[in-house]
């Protein structure tokens, strides 16, 4: 059954429409004038009495295919049963259509009438949607059936309204999603079930002021600050904050948008909030973040390491380019140097009437200057020697130490009727060779730059406590300026031309080395022509100490 | 065949070879020595030595030597039971102590620094030549 209009039947107004849409459609599918008279005659006879006796009476016309034969029908059909009342006019109705049934099924009464066609053509599908259209397009029978039809467009509307309403109810509240709006005073207007879900508050309960109980304490002061901002600006506030769930107490990351929904005087009536939960983006964020700092850090530490490799193998280079050194310092330098020596002691022993006065002065100054060359290659390889090597750790008794130096040095010490002056010392721990060798460079320094016609008095003194021990090798020698006092402990750092007095400038470098390896430190003050200080501070390194510096 | 040997020299220094062979000329005892470069060769000369020939009265080893220097030299002579009876004098440059201790205690009879003067040559001599008697 193909519907092509429907009619209410209400009042009279209505039957005299229900008889002209019948009229028409009998004109439209073919029907002569005759025809179409006595089928809109039968048709309003049932619908008078639906009018009358039902309570919401309509008529529906419609085409209908019965084993292959097309025929008009019309529906006339109420909630109650009219059908009993209009018996007669069914009667008559009988005689003017091919066919009338009355139908009765749960609280729907129909009287169905039925008109085979004499349409000439085929009446397609097409056409019945044509027939269809032209009740739509029809002009308005009058003005009631204006008024009628308007009534119908706008309960249709509603009814639509209501249903997408309900569907866009359904949406926001089945979102994973939390949305709201709030006016101007901060009245919550509308919440979606995720965002009540989440909160654990009923809409009532929520007042957008409250915001602090719901925002992370950390990021109050952010939100503050946007918030303020969009409110001044009436601009859209967009922004990551964490927001407490209700369920679990937890604070969980969330990106919020709230938008100003502007009026047509371009006044913020109210504003429109989606509430984004992120956290596992920005759960996902942070691990790669990590990741990121992690990798950076593990480069870093490559970058590092093989920096720390290449510092060993330079190290491991120069410290071999050292021994290499000391090895041709030992062997390869000593040995034309020893023939030097040699060379001009026979020279000077077996063929001296062969030379002047003049050329044994040559000759001596050969084997002084030799002899300076083996002085300064020994200390070299002295000084090469403390640059690698592991020191074994012994008690030492210092005061023993400084006597047996004092009696090594006895020669010069008696040249230069100097006085030593040694105090008692504390059991020191240390390498017995490399402190004999510190403190025989000390006095042998001291005895060397004494002051002509003043008596070198050399004072050894010491303090300490449980940490450390300070020692002091005071003179009344020559000094030096000031300006020298970290200079003098450099490799080859002279402060004295070699015929005023001289030396190789090693001794206080490897002063320095050896208090170093002690882990100790060496500084030394003056007055020029009055005295010099040389001050050593030691750890006291106790017996259970490393056996090795 | 050779004359008999009664020293063998092994220094790679030609001066130092001089030196010796002067000192002892003035000694008196230069016809029977031989000099070698290395320690290799006065190895080979030795081990080429007939079973009825003398042997060597002493030998002299310098320390720093190419192709086989001295403390592997004394090795190879202290190893072979046929010369390890021999004594072997190191004499060498190097003042250090170190070394020396090695050179006694892999058999060497004694360490000698080389001379710096004419009298520590002629002490050298006579101290080489006590072994010839």
């Amino acid at each position: 059954m193909k519907k092509i209009v429907c009619v209410k039947l209400e009042n009279d107004m209505d039957l005299i429409l229900a008889h002209k849409r019948a009229m028409k459609l009998c004109e439209l599918t073919g029907f002569t004038l005759v025809a179409q008279t006595s089928i809109a005659t039968a048709i309003s006879e049932v619908a008078r009495c639906a009018i009358e006796f039902g309570r919401n009476a309509e008529m529906v016309l419609a085409i209908e295919e019965l084993s292959g034969k097309k025929m008009l029908m019309a529906v006339i059909q109420d909630t109650t049963d009219f059908t009993l009342r209009c018996i007669e006019a069914n009667r008559y109705a009988e005689r003017l259509v091919s066919n009338i049934e009355v139908v009765k099924t749960n609280r729907c009464y129909q009287v169905v009438l039925r008109q085979k066609l004499n349409y000439p053509g085929i009446i397609t599908e097409a056409k019945l949607d044509l027939f269809k259209h032209h009740f739509e397009r029809e002009p308005p029978l009058s003005p009631y059936d204006e008024l009628r039809r308007k009534n119908l467009l706008l309960q249709e509307l509603s009814d639509r309204i209501e249903k997408s309403e309900n569907g866009y109810r359904i949406l926001t509240d089945s979102l994973p999603l939390m949305m709201f709006s709030v006016d101007n005073r901060g009245v919550i207007k509308y919440t979606n079930k995720w965002l009540q879900h989440f909160l654990g508050r009923a809409p009532r309960e929520l007042k957008f002021n409250d915001w602090k109980s719901f925002i992370y304490p950390d990021d109050h002061s952010n939100f503050n600050k946007e918030l303020s901002n969009a409110l001044a600006r009436q601009t859209p506030l967009s922004g990551q904050y964490r927001l407490k769930q209700d369920a679990s107490g937890e604070y969980l990351w969330h990106f919020f948008s709230v938008i100003p929904l502007k009026n047509e005087k371009d006044i913020t009536a109210q504003w429109i909030g989606f509430v984004v939960d992120i956290h596992a983006q920005k759960l996902v964020e942070q691990t790669l973040k990590d990741n990121q700092l992690l990798k950076e850090i593990q480069n870093q530490l490559v970058d590092n390491q093989a920096a720390l490799q290449d510092k060993v193998v330079q190290l491991n280079r120069s410290n071999y380019e050292l021994e290499q050194f000391a090895h041709l310092a030992s062997h390869d330098l000593q040995e034309p140097l020893r023939k030097l020596f040699f060379y001009s002691d026979v020279l000077r022993t077996r063929y001296s009437d062969m030379i002047d006065d003049r050329g044994s002065e040559i000759l001596n100054n050969m084997t002084l200057a030799a002899g300076r060359m083996k002085e300064l290659i020994n200390d070299l390889l002295n000084y090469s020697q403390l640059q690698n090597q592991s020191l074994p750790v012994a008690t030492v008794d210092l005061k023993l130490l400084l006597l047996e130096i004092i009696k090594d040095l006895d020669v010069t010490i008696k040249e230069k009727q100097a006085v030593l002056v040694v105090v008692d010392f504390p059991l020191l721990r240390g390498n017995p060779t490399r402190l004999r060798q510190l403190f025989t460079n000390l006095i042998s320094n001291s005895l060397k730059y004494s002051r002509k016609d003043v008596r070198p008095v050399i004072e050894i003194s010491e303090s300490h406590d449980s940490e450390k021990i300070t020692i002091q090798v005071k003179d009344n020698g020559i000094g030096f300026d000031a300006q020298y006092r970290n200079r003098i402990f450099g490799l080859f750092q002279r402060l004295h031309a070699k015929h005023e007095i001289p030396g190789t400038g090693i001794g206080l470098a490897i002063c320095k080395k050896i208090v170093e390896l002690h882990h100790g430190t060496i500084s030394a003050t003056s007055v020029p022509g009055e005295y010099s200080i040389f001050q050593i501070e030691l750890p006291m390194l106790s017996e259970s100490a490393p056996v090795s510096i | 065949m050779m004359s008999e040997c009664q020293i063998v020299i092994v220094d790679d220094d030609r001066e130092d070879q001089l030196i010796l062979l002067e000192y002892f000329k003035e000694s008196g005892t230069d016809n029977a020595i031989r000099f070698f470069s290395n320690g290799q060769r006065a190895i080979e000369y030795l081990t080429g030595l007939g079973e009825t020939c003398a042997l060597p009265k002493l030998i002299i080893l310098d320390l720093n030597m190419p192709v086989m220097n001295g403390t592997e030299t004394l090795l190879h002579i202290k190893r072979e039971s046929r010369f390890c009876s021999i004594p072997v004098i190191i004499y060498s440059t190097s003042e250090n102590e170190t070394e020396k201790r090695k050179c006694l205690s892999l058999g060497a009879v004694e360490y000698l620094v080389k001379p710096s003067t004419n009298l520590d040559a002629q002490m050298m001599i006579r101290k080489f030549n006590a072994y010839l008697r």
